[in-house]
């Protein structure tokens, strides 16, 4: 990682404390009389935060002027992203986020049986048919635990989704 | 002495009675279950089995919640150490270590020193509730939100230990955790605190959103994106089935000891409870270590340490609520509301009025810790299995489940979202070697410093001395005060010595 973005972390983070504690001005303006009010803590907070990263921000630039910290700075003794699959660190987290935004409008049984197929492959499933039958003896399975035992009201879409969620949960005598 | 030994003795009559013995193996295996699924805690846990006790006699409704109860604060070390993924809060202690030891290969060894730590400490807790309960009581009714604070600030000094690589690191994590814990409305004003007019942030972030995400989802994403077999699969080849350790634990045997007592007494106090318990007993395990410098790499005194305190906290927790009426947590209060229920009234003279019902509860306590030496053998075996399913499976159920896990908090796929948003960041943090347990111990300590802090002050016309005058908040002050300056005395002191 080179130098300028050693330090851009750090910073970001005094900037952000400080930025936040401005924020924090309104917070007092319900306390009367000698009140530490609820504007004390979070800016004792933010002031601990950005000194930390005040701190972070020296042993890095001291780091770097001539090694003399002891302590070296965040980020060296692993070499952060570097070595790893970019590309799948970035379809992985796609396909997750994709899988929340999804399942709001799709419903939890369909997401599902299409997020545990599509990520079984992600990680390295190739055969079909272990991909399938995980896919549909989790999805039934998480269906029958959550749905069935537990009375929990996962999401189940919207219009024609909520119609086949719907039938599924009573093809499966969960309703 | 001898009542009490006459008295427990008739609770073991009781309890061992089939139907009653049935519940408590019931109640147990729930509990383990509920507490090792993520979202699912032991507090769900006792409120589902609520409903159902209603139908039940006194004793076999009792000794049912009983058994969840203790159940529950066990279950979530099994997936902390086989999959990173603490089932509790009070479990990440354990999650600490306990993986740690499974990365190693030593997922045998440490499922069964969690389980053998955790009957131990529930079991000595179970005694002491059935012969120290009242004076204990006295004692736990001199601590006041000023000893409260005190306390959760040596939780939260436990934090010098934890930044392995970083000092700056680990309290940049702190801090960053401390603020997290701020976000939302504050209860004593009712005024919005950064929520920026976004309407989920006004509820504030549940600590378990967090707690799953950096965890769970941050481990799964490390673990796709890394070169080489999953460990998991590594781990695969030795982990099969836990042994219980029992010659193994001798030489932890004072890390034991320290947890259990830790655990009865923090547990004892109401408003701290089995998180508290097993961040202090973890705290105070690396300060008395002679190798303070191998925890979070997998250290068994660690793990001991802070599953002892959890279990150990649950006897704690009964004394409180059984001798004084108080619950001093959630599950306890859905407990007392069970115990009013069957017509037991918690207070002063519940140990003459009712003496039998109080000590078959007792008698359940330890009758239930005992089997969960068992039960806990059974159910890590059937976890441990999880571990030869291949990574691919493994991984995708896991954010599965961490999806149904974040949404059954509140019914909101709010806390989804955020769940996946610190997942990214835990794979981040992990990356960039910025600690992750001083950020989880800042978001769910944080709020309980704050509560005891401002309403010390408001108690004590902000009188900040108040907190170095009254004598057991000074003495915990200290004690914190050298758990933060120790390391650096003692890294001083090795960069003067000669060589």
């Amino acid at each position: 990682m080179g130098p300028a973005r050693r330090v851009a972390a750090p910073l970001a983070g005094v900037l952000l404390s400080l930025a936040l504690l401005l924020s924090t001005r309104g917070l007092n303006q319900v306390v009367h009389g000698p009140q530490l009010g609820p504007g004390f803590w979070p800016r004792l907070v933010l002031i601990g935060l950005a000194a930390a990263c005040l701190a972070k921000l020296v042993s890095v630039l001291r780091h770097d002027r001539g090694g003399r910290s002891r302590e070296a700075p965040s980020g060296e003794a692993r070499d952060g992203v570097a070595g790893i699959s970019r590309a799948k660190l970035a379809a992985a987290i796609a396909l997750i986020f994709l899988y929340v935004l999804v399942s709001e409008s799709a419903g939890f049984a369909l997401t599902t049986a299409g997020f545990i197929a599509a990520f079984m492959w992600l990680c390295g499933a190739r055969s079909p048919l272990v991909i399938a039958a995980n896919t549909l003896v989790g999805t039934v399975g998480l269906l029958y635990l959550f749905v069935k035992a537990v009375y929990l009201p996962l999401p189940k879409g919207d219009g024609p989704f909520e119609a086949v969620t719907l039938a599924l949960y009573r093809l499966l005598h969960i309703f | 002495m001898s009542e009490i030994l006459a008295n427990l003795g008739a609770g073991f009559v009781h309890a061992l009675q089939l139907m009653n013995f049935l519940m408590i193996v019931l109640g147990l295996a729930i509990g383990i279950v509920a507490g090792a699924l993520p979202g699912i805690t032991m507090l769900n846990a006792i409120v589902l089995v609520l409903p159902f006790t209603y139908l039940m006699g006194i004793v076999p409704a009792l000794l049912l919640m009983i058994g969840v109860y203790c159940g529950g604060v066990f279950g979530g070390s099994i997936t902390g150490i086989l999959f990173n993924i603490p089932g509790d809060p009070m479990n990440v202690p354990t999650t600490w270590e306990g993986y740690r030891l499974n990365r190693k290969g030593q997922g045998r060894y440490a499922l069964g020193l969690a389980i053998m730590s955790s009957a131990f400490g529930g079991l000595v807790s179970a005694l002491f509730l059935a012969f120290f309960a009242p004076p204990f009581a006295k004692f736990a009714l001199t601590f006041s939100t000023v000893e409260f604070f005190s306390v959760v600030v040596f939780g939260l000094a436990s934090v010098s230990v934890l930044g392995h690589a970083s000092l700056t690191g680990a309290l940049i994590s702190l801090f960053a955790g401390l603020f997290l814990g701020t976000i939302g409305t504050e209860a004593q004003y009712g005024v919005e605190r950064f929520a920026f007019n976004v309407p989920f942030l006004k509820t504030g972030i549940d600590f378990v959103t967090v707690l799953i995400g950096l965890f769970a989802i941050g481990e799964v994403l490390d673990q796709i994106v890394a070169a080489g077999p999953a460990p998991a699969a590594e781990a695969a080849k030795t982990t099969a089935v836990p042994r219980l350790p029992l010659l193994d634990l001798w030489p932890l045997r004072w890390s034991l000891v320290r947890g259990t007592a830790v655990g009865i007494v923090v547990g004892g106090l109401a408003g701290a409870g089995a998180t508290v318990s097993s961040f202090v007993s973890y705290g105070l395990e690396k300060q008395v270590s002679s190798q303070p410098e191998l925890f979070g790499t997998g250290h068994a005194g660690g793990l001991v340490a802070s599953e002892s305190s959890v279990n150990g906290s649950t006897g704690g927790a009964m004394i409180h609520l059984l001798t004084l009426g108080i619950p001093g947590s959630a599950a306890t209060a859905v407990m007392m509301g069970a115990f009013l229920i069957h017509g037991i009234q918690p207070g002063p003279l519940l140990f003459t009025k009712q003496a039998e019902e109080v000590y078959t509860i007792i008698a359940g306590m330890i009758l239930a810790n005992v089997i969960m030496i068992a039960l806990g053998f059974l159910a890590a075996l059937s976890f441990a299995m999880l571990m030869k399913v291949p990574a691919a499976i493994l991984n995708t159920f896991i954010v599965v489940f961490c999806f149904v896990g974040a949404y059954a908090l509140r019914n909101d796929m709010a806390d989804v979202w955020l769940t996946m948003l610190f997942g990214v960041l835990g794979f981040v943090m992990r990356r960039y070697d910025l600690p992750i347990p001083p950020l989880i111990m800042g978001v769910i300590l944080g709020p309980m410093a704050e509560q005891f802090f401002l309403t010390s002050m408001v108690a004590n016309a902000n009188d900040l001395s108040v907190f170095i005058t009254r004598p057991i908040s000074a003495v915990i002050l200290m004690m914190s005060a050298l758990m933060v300056l120790w390391p650096a005395f003692r890294a001083w002191r090795a960069r003067r010595a000669p060589g």
